[in-house]
């Protein structure tokens, strides 16, 4: 009885020893995880930060009234701004999503609610992945083919809207599909057991489920071609002056960036760096605006 | 084992020779491959409450899903047998979905209110089927927002978003929703194994009150529930139907020892 009596309190001051040792260890390696994926973190927001600083400075001293009301001007001539480059862009956006949006809407409509797990719908779902992600050079090579070549070859501001649709499509496809998926079944059921039809049960239940979603799938899509370059160059081509014509070329302000940030002159580099900041801007405002719209519309139950 | 439970006494004392609303017939119910139901038989009287009880998976969700047909919207389900309501088979497919649907509401386990005003989401429905004015349609709202118990919370603010109602609320929305319609049938799937003591036992007491008007079928997980709020009770364990009676002789007097097992806890 005496003897295991104080062989306990030895046991349970050995057990406690190892527990601290253990613990002192976690901490250990917990601290050394911190450190690193702070690390991490910070570099590429340094990065980050160090991008829109570079923009802000640069950019920030072209940006006047007559940025967005002059037309680009000719080389080694003072004033001047980006306003056909601006309107051009607006056009061709904007047209970009007309195109893309309804469509994208309907396929990804169909993949989700009519076709579901169905091997076609799997395809189809696969091949839009595929989509989403081709370089958008590819694009606009495309529809160079398809409609720049057959139209003897000019450019136009609808073939540039067009190239930039095909990128709108995708993602208006894939998030369609995502958020009316997020939409309970039981919505459904519950939609249909009372007899009403399943396209009416799509467009006047499932829609408003789902249309926050849907409405920033289309902003992020129009983020995303507001900048884009590669499919431009050789579909809207660019142009020097104002033009309202879309079967002519239209000016848009990435291609002008490229074309100015590459050319010798201050004056053309510093409107470049507008352009930039403008877009950048414009960009972030987007993503503001969707993120705020998917909160607003978030369920407070569940 | 071919036997379905030998029909007890139906002429019990809490069955005053009710008139028959629905039944099914020799129902099977295959999911693909695995058969859910096998040869069952019930039935159903009018203006009276009939719970579903049993384990999870003994097929008593699919029974109340064949009734209004709502398992017809996935592929690979299947029905074969009878089901019929006021004597017609609703598994014809010459019976039009849209008939059976606005005469079989359903109710199901975890509320769903659409995203659109509590006005809009009893609206909505009605709209489907009938053209009203707008002080007609404001009458008919009101009138199954009264039958769903919920008129008094909901009638001032009757514009805004249903999502914002409490789980309870939502669960008699859905519930006025479905009576919106005048159906002669309203099935209850679990309604209240989301909820709290406190709205479940309101939910209990609006079944007591519908049922004046409706015939009810109830799917439960809850004994007591059953106990408390049906007229009958059917038993099911593996997609078939042991015992169907009054809910007092089940509860109080099983013929078999299955549903004894059951009803007193000792599987299931």
């Amino acid at each position: 009885m005496a003897v295991s009596g104080s062989a306990r309190p030895q046991r349970q001051a050995a057990t406690t020893q190892f527990a601290e040792r253990l613990y002192r260890r976690r901490r250990l390696s917990n601290a050394i995880a911190l450190t690193l994926s702070c690390a991490a973190a910070a570099f590429g927001l340094i990065f980050l930060f160090w991008i829109l600083w570079t923009t802000v400075s640069k950019g920030i001293g072209g940006i006047s009234w007559a940025l967005f009301t002059q037309p680009t001007p000719p080389p080694m001539a003072e004033g001047g701004g980006l306003g056909n480059a601006f309107f051009g862009s607006m056009v061709m956006c904007v047209l970009a999503i007309v195109i893309g949006t309804p469509l994208g809407i309907a396929a990804g409509t169909w993949l989700s609610e009519y076709a579901g797990a169905r091997k076609l719908g799997t395809v189809v779902r696969f091949v839009n992945d595929i989509l989403l992600s081709a370089p958008s050079i590819v694009l606009g090579l495309f529809v160079y083919t398809l409609v720049v070549a057959q139209m003897g070859g000019s450019f136009s501001a609808l073939a540039g809207a067009l190239a930039l649709a095909f990128i709108v499509l995708p993602v208006v496809v894939r998030t369609t599909d995502e958020m009316l998926r997020l939409v309970p079944t039981q919505m459904r059921e519950a939609a249909l057991s009372l007899g009403v039809p399943q396209w009416k049960v799509i467009t006047q239940v499932l829609y408003r489920g789902a249309s926050a979603g849907i409405v920033t799938g289309v902003l992020l899509a129009l983020a995303r071609i507001s900048g884009e370059t590669a499919p431009l160059l050789f579909t809207a081509f660019g142009n020097q002056y104002w033009s309202t014509d879309l079967m002519r070329p239209m000016a848009s302000v990435p291609v002008v960036m490229y074309q100015y940030a590459g050319s010798p002159y201050e004056s053309w580099q510093l409107l470049a760096w507008s352009g930039a900041l403008v877009l950048t801007t414009f960009v972030l405002l987007i993503s503001l605006a969707a993120r705020a719209l998917l909160l607003r519309n978030r369920v407070p139950n569940d | 084992m071919i036997d379905t439970a030998p029909k007890p006494a139906q002429a019990n004392a809490s069955t005053p020779a009710a008139a028959l609303k629905m039944a099914a017939r020799g129902l099977d119910f295959h999911y693909g491959d695995i058969q859910a139901l096998r040869g069952v038989d019930l039935d159903v009287a009018e203006r009276q409450v009939t719970a579903l009880i049993g384990p999870s998976g003994c097929g008593k969700s699919t029974l109340l899903r064949v009734f209004n047909r709502i398992y017809a919207i996935y592929p690979g389900q299947v029905a074969s047998g009878q089901v019929l309501l006021d004597g017609e088979n609703i598994l014809d497919p010459g019976y039009s979905l849209n008939r059976l649907r606005s005469k079989v509401g359903m109710v199901f386990q975890k509320p769903v209110p659409f995203p659109m005003s509590i006005y809009e989401n009893v609206a909505y429905a009605i709209r489907h089927y009938e053209r009203l004015s707008r002080v007609d349609m404001d009458d008919r709202v009101e009138q199954a927002l009264r039958q769903g118990a919920l008129w008094d919370e909901v009638k001032d603010k009757l514009k805004r978003s249903a999502l914002g109602l409490s789980g309870g609320q939502q669960q008699r929305l859905c519930i006025a929703r479905a009576v919106a319609l005048n159906p002669e049938v309203i099935l209850l799937d679990e309604p209240t194994s989301a909820l709290d003591p406190i709205a479940t036992g309101r939910i209990e007491q609006l079944i007591a009150e519908l049922k004046e008007h409706f015939t009810i079928v109830i799917v439960t997980h809850n004994m007591q529930q059953a106990a408390r709020c049906s007229d009958h009770t059917a038993f099911m364990y593996l997609g078939e139907l042991v015992e169907f009676g009054a809910t007092t002789q089940i509860f109080t007097n099983p013929a078999r020892k299955q549903t004894e097992d059951y009803i007193t806890g000792r599987f299931g």
